[in-house]
């Protein structure tokens, strides 16, 4: 079992982050957050070339992860692989030992640097799901025996904020049912209305990680809620990240994340949260000592 | 219908600048609705190309230029317009210009457009695209609406995370397949039914190219 999933069945409440590997062959920063992270967080998400930005493969940077003594989550699209494809990179990530993978679609290429790449999404989301458990049951998507089959803690992400809800509860449904155990959402900036979401999640007999994303600005927050779906910082935050004004801003930012992580918690809302601190990755121990988590 | 759009004029004539003598061939059925091969755009080319000092033999709008017989047959009355010509310039889809293809193997054949999608007409030379010919239509399941076409990325399962206020990630100008699809299942009392179904990954075998279709039915 991966001590990811151990963690989740264990009762605590879990922290994930991220690493984002970088653009080109120079790890050197990427190898300083993996060993600034590792021991604080109970795993680390390796992003899929993210917004459809071409990077180091996912796979390549879970492993490294591992080397440095810390648990990746391999994040795993459908934009740049076929079934065939998909498949032959689990085993390959279930050889070397990383037993954790996030299901996603993935960002549309035309989001990324190579906008006249041919998008191949042969499968989707809740479909990759399907492979996944398939795997771990020794069977391949066409239903031919494994020689060995992998084990891993599989998860799919669900955006709380999505307009409309509806279809988007739908669909997380139809992933629960595909063999997800876990679930890391889009990031969250108002607990009441994600407790509304967790009263229907709940339902479903899986592992929620809150989602979070540093406000550094009253701007970004804007810039957040006019052009990242799936995203709403409510009107009072973006209040209190003006009134904290410039110097003040990204302390500000941390505080409004720690706070939320700590009511999180502390009533229990979900089972932990995912920080996504996008080339900030040195603020999450310090957000996470100020919820209390260190 | 097939949606084309007119190549640029002047990459057209660089494309034929060797030649001297062209017909034009247009189509009176998607062509002709387009825009792209009806009387009126053959007119405008046979201009174009004389005042460039070529020589049109003659130009016609077939009936339907994916139909080679029928084309075949349509163009016995242009023998001698078509015995002077060396170039012919179709101006429907690539399917069409094939027909050409086919039917005069000794002449240069030249399309003037781009094909583009098979497209549904919502107002006068406006065009949206809604099917792929998939070769496997889910229409069935996802309430009339194929979201292997409307969904940049084909999902087949619901919305992805992209939807902002039932509009797609990619252009705020598409509107979420998911979304579309999703209400109106609900209209129809199958919101259950969607919540219900897993559709699984498509077979994309039933559209390995070039496909071919003998729906004849032998006499006996």
């Amino acid at each position: 079992m991966s001590s990811f999933q151990e963690a989740l069945n264990s009762g605590k409440f879990v922290v994930t982050a991220e690493v984002g590997p970088p653009k080109g062959t120079g790890i050197k920063t990427m190898l300083h957050d993996i060993e600034l992270l590792k021991g604080k967080v109970d795993a680390l998400n390796v992003t899929d070339n993210q917004s459809a930005v071409m990077r180091i493969c996912s796979l390549a940077v879970c492993k490294i992860v591992l080397e440095h003594g810390a648990e990746p989550i391999l994040q795993m699209t459908c934009r740049d692989r076929n079934r065939i494809g998909l498949q032959s990179d689990l085993l390959g990530a279930s050889v070397l030992g990383i037993n954790n993978v996030l299901c996603m679609t993935g960002d549309h290429v035309l989001a990324g640097d190579h906008k006249g790449a041919k998008p191949v999404y042969d499968v989707e989301s809740v479909q990759l799901l399907k492979i996944v458990d398939g795997l771990n049951n020794g069977r391949d998507m066409s239903g031919n025996e494994l020689k060995g089959s992998t084990g891993f803690f599989q998860g799919a992400v669900v955006t709380p904020e999505a307009n409309p809800l509806e279809p988007q509860m739908g669909k997380f449904a139809k992933k629960v049912a595909a063999g997800a155990r876990f679930f890391q959402t889009q990031a969250i900036y108002d607990v009441d209305k994600f407790r509304e979401f967790m009263a229907e999640a709940r339902k479903y007999p899986v592992k929620v990680l809150a989602g979070f994303v540093i406000l550094k600005s009253a701007g970004m927050a804007n810039f957040l809620n006019n052009n990242v779906p799936g995203i709403r910082v409510p009107q009072e935050l973006i209040d209190e990240m003006k009134a904290a004004g410039k110097e003040k801003a990204l302390e500000t930012g941390m505080d409004i994340a720690a706070r939320h992580i700590r009511r999180l918690k502390e009533e229990k809302i979900c089972d932990g949260v995912h920080i996504m601190a996008i080339g900030m990755e040195d603020k999450v121990p310090i957000i996470m000592e100020k919820a209390g988590l260190l | 219908m097939i949606i084309t759009k007119k190549k640029d004029r002047k990459q057209l004539l660089e494309n034929v600048k060797g030649y001297k003598n062209f017909f034009l061939l247009g189509c009176s059925e998607c062509a002709t609705l387009c825009g792209t091969g009806g009387q009126e755009q053959l007119e405008e080319l046979k201009q174009l190309l004389e005042a460039e000092g070529k020589a049109v033999t003659g130009a016609f709008v077939a009936k339907t230029g994916c139909q080679v017989l029928g084309t075949k047959v349509e163009l016995k009355q242009f023998k001698e317009a078509l015995a002077k010509t060396d170039c012919i310039i179709v101006m429907s889809c690539g399917a069409g210009t094939q027909s050409a293809v086919e039917l005069f193997d000794d002449k240069a054949v030249y399309p003037s457009n781009d094909s583009m999608f098979l497209g549904n007409m919502t107002r006068l030379q406006m065009f949206d695209e809604r099917c792929s010919l998939c070769g496997q239509c889910i229409l069935d399941k996802t309430g009339g609406i194929c979201p292997v076409t409307a969904c940049p990325k084909g999902i087949l399962n619901g919305p992805c995370g992209g939807t902002k206020d039932g509009h797609c990630e990619v252009s705020p100008d598409i509107p979420c397949a998911w979304v579309r699809i999703y209400d109106r299942m609900k209209k129809l009392n199958k919101v259950e039914e969607f919540k219900a179904t897993t559709l699984d990954a498509k077979d994309w075998s039933a559209s390995i190219k070039p496909r071919k279709l003998v729906a004849r039915e032998e006499k006996k």
